[in-house]
């Protein structure tokens, strides 16, 4: 089974660490960064041009550069443009999702219940990137 | 006493010729040959057609001779010759002569020359005959004799063509068959042949009638004839057709008519005649209506009456007589009076008006009463008035509610991220603590409820700021005087302890005394944009700047920083509520600051933008009471 590599945008400190331990115990993604915000998400990208993820998982909602941000950033960016932005949030609202999506996210997928909950939420966005093919060589 | 007949004979002036049997002359008396220039010496011998033209008339001369045998008399009128070859008209008695055994002897032959008698006759009947002839002619004319009872006795080409009889049709007739049955009920046709003969003649219009039993109007003449002795020989009766002389008539008439009764009806407009003097000669409906006068009290008067009298004085009714007369025309608007006193505003057209022959005969005036118009304009103004008012508050409103609906959106976000996230966190720190427990496992507990905790506490402030802001736009302002100085004082006051602790260095250079506002709201907008300055800097000693001062009509302020600044692609975020473009451990916050001062300055009518230099420093500037039109509505 193909591990994707996949880097995490997440400004909340407790839900980088329970959403590694989920990520870990599910074994499908190899987590090659965890950033806070879109700005640090782009200081590691132009840091490791040689070492792209395979998808961008990023919150909506974050001071500095928020989701929004890291979408429309990373679809103008030749360099970037071709990474799967998928972006993750609280809300299930359907404005907000179609708005994501309307700006070029890849998918929307709603955070699980409690930041406990991570395994299966890591499975269904595997299994999301597989059906929807996002990753392309 | 005896009388001696030859001497008789002889001296008679009757010309007297005696013939034979056979009809030869046997005497002839001196009269003879004044008559005929023949004496009798000529004569004796000679056959009776010596006096003929030619003496083939022996067969007429004998027929005539015996034509008297037979009557006794006989008269023989025509043309004679006399010796000398000339020709006499000739009234020629012959009668034949018997003895007294009733033997034929012979014949008497008395001739007469009637020429002039006989000319005067031709004559006389030439000119009858031009006249009939004439009259027969005639044909715009019905020209008919009747005789004494009414019958008709001769017929003209005239009397055909109007009453379609022909001639062999009429003659023999009675007069009354051209009258209606309701005039022959009333006995008319012999009441006009009695009128005639006693007056000498009889004059009506009336209707007659056609052969093909159509009526016409006709003018009827009928005179009584009467011959030289004075005798009622009958009557001439001439008819002329005035059908389409009525009918023009009655068509002018009925147009005049039609034209008097639609002025006279005529409601909206005063409409009215003067003479040339302006004194008022008729009145309409309309001028009854507005000018408050009765027709029978009004005629007569003069038109001044009207005006004003500030116009009656100035000899302005005149003045208007002058120029409608000069130029045709004069129309005006103006007050006018009406009879109870109240004055209307008038718009009047007096116009000059001139017969058929040019000659000036008075004045039309119509007279229109505009203050209804004026009155109608007016409230079409106030209704148009009020539609902007309204279509200016739909406007403002529809801007409210897109506004409202931007809150909305932005409302639905908050919810579902801001307030959702501490919640979500809150649950997840609990659940933990409660697998924690079931495993009796108690390390890290207090960090679980610690973090649970400072949750809940973002989450209080959340809301608190949430509903801070939201209220900013549901409470009424409350509008006062405010010292601008004082303003700035209360607000550094209020951020004192960070300015303190940042050992920031805060001038101010206000130029400005008051302002109108609320008090509350404006030391809160000053705070935050000075909280933003002091929190936003890496420097160890920030300089904060606060200014004020008059610029096109409003008042503008602000407050520099040399702090961090804002990266352009930022810039325009930095008003969002909610928004923090730093991570809370680098400069903490709920990102609400900025969302309250938008919504104070726009409240208050102003604008708020900021200009900054990354790493150099930013300016916020805000105006207040810049238009009226951007005060958001309560």
């Amino acid at each position: 089974m193909k591990k994707y590599k996949i880097i995490i945008v997440e400004n909340d400190e407790d839900e980088q660490q329970f959403m590694k331990e989920g990520f870990d115990s599910a074994a499908l993604f190899d987590i090659v960064g965890q950033v806070r915000n879109g700005d640090t998400l782009f200081e590691w990208l132009n840091t490791n041009k040689n070492n792209l993820p395979d998808v961008i998982l990023s919150d909506l909602n974050m001071p500095g550069k928020n989701g929004y941000d890291v979408i429309n950033e990373v679809k103008s960016n030749p360099l970037y443009s071709h990474i799967p932005v998928v972006i993750t949030s609280t809300s299930s609202t359907k404005t907000i999702i179609e708005k994501c999506l309307s700006s070029g996210a890849a998918d929307y997928i709603v955070k699980p219940e409690t930041f406990i909950e991570y395994v299966p939420y890591v499975q269904n966005l595997y299994k999301r990137i597989e059906e929807k093919q996002l990753v392309k060589y | 006493m005896n009388i001696d007949y030859n001497l008789l004979l002889q001296g008679i002036t009757e010309a007297i010729v005696i013939l034979d049997t056979e009809g030869y002359v046997t005497y002839s008396n001196p009269a003879v040959m004044d008559i005929t220039g023949y004496s009798l010496d000529e004569l004796h011998n000679q056959h009776l057609t010596v006096f003929y033209p030619t003496p083939e008339d022996q067969v007429k001369a004998e027929y005539e001779l015996g034509l008297s045998l037979k009557k006794r008399k006989f008269l023989s009128e025509g043309w004679r010759y006399k010796k000398d070859g000339t020709k006499f008209w000739s009234e020629m008695y012959l009668s034949p002569l018997y003895d007294e055994q009733k033997k034929l002897l012979g014949y008497s032959c008395i001739i007469r020359d009637v020429s002039e008698k006989k000319k005067l006759d031709v004559e006389l009947r030439q000119s009858e005959e031009r006249f009939r002839l004439m009259v027969e002619a005639v044909r715009d004319y019905a020209i008919f004799m009747l005789d004494t009872t009414g019958y008709i006795v001769s017929w003209n080409e005239g009397a055909k063509r109007i009453k379609g009889y022909s001639a062999d049709e009429i003659i023999g007739k009675h007069f009354s068959t051209f009258y209606t049955s309701e005039d022959l009920d009333s006995k008319k046709p012999e009441r006009e042949l009695k009128i005639a003969i006693a007056t000498g003649k009889y004059e009506e219009e009336g209707w007659r009638v056609r052969k093909d039993g159509s009526l016409f109007w006709a003018n009827v003449v009928i005179t009584a004839l009467f011959n030289d002795q004075n005798k009622h020989i009958g009557f001439s009766k001439v008819t002329r057709d005035l059908t389409e002389k009525r009918e023009s008539q009655e068509s002018l008439r009925q147009s005049e008519e039609r034209y008097r009764s639609l002025v006279e009806q005529v409601t909206d407009y005063g409409i009215f005649m003067l003479d040339e003097k302006g004194r008022i000669i008729s009145w309409n409906e309309g001028a009854k209506k507005i000018k408050g006068y009765d027709e029978r009290e009004i005629i007569g008067k003069y038109f001044s009456i009207f005006y004003p009298e500030e116009d009656v004085l100035n000899g302005k009714p005149a003045l208007e007589l002058k120029i409608a007369k000069a130029e045709g025309k004069y129309e005006e608007e103006g007050w006018r009076i009406r009879k109870d006193g109240s004055p209307f505003w008038a718009n009047v057209v007096i116009t000059a008006v001139y017969n058929n022959q040019g000659i000036h005969i008075g004045f039309s005036k119509v007279t229109r009463d505009l203050t209804e118009r004026k009155e109608s304009e007016r409230a079409l103004r106030d209704s148009y008035e009020r539609y902007r008012l309204l279509a200016n508050e739909l406007r403002l409103t529809n801007t409210e509610l897109s506004y409202a609906n931007q809150e909305l959106e932005q409302f639905t976000s908050i919810v579902s991220h801001d307030l959702q996230e501490p919640i979500r966190s809150i649950k997840s720190f609990l659940q933990l603590i409660n697998i924690k427990l079931n495993k009796e496992q108690n390390e890290d507990l207090k960090v679980y409820i610690e973090k649970a905790i400072s949750s809940a506490d973002r989450m209080k402030q959340l809301i608190q700021n949430l509903l801070h802001y939201s209220q900013l736009g549901k409470t009424d302002l409350v509008e006062e005087d405010i010292n601008v100085d004082e303003l700035i004082i209360e607000a550094i006051q209020n951020v004192g302890t960070s300015a303190e602790k940042s050992n920031a260095q805060i001038t101010v250079e206000n130029d400005i005394k008051t302002v109108k506002g609320d008090r509350v709201q404006l030391v809160q907008l000053i705070q935050n944009l000075l909280s933003n300055a002091l929190k936003f800097t890496d420097s160890q000693s920030p300089k904060v700047k606060i200014t004020g001062f008059h610029e096109n009509g409003h008042v503008k302020f602000s407050v520099t920083d040399n702090g961090i600044g804002i990266a352009e692609t930022d810039i325009h975020k930095v008003f969002e509520i909610f928004r923090r473009l730093h991570t809370k451990k680098l400069y903490p916050g709920t990102g609400i600051g900025l969302a309250i001062c938008k919504k104070i300055v726009e409240r208050h009518g102003g604008r708020i933008w900021p200009e900054s230099n990354p790493g150099k420093g930013t300016t916020f500037y805000f105006t207040l009471k810049e238009q009226k039109e951007m005060l958001q509505p309560v």
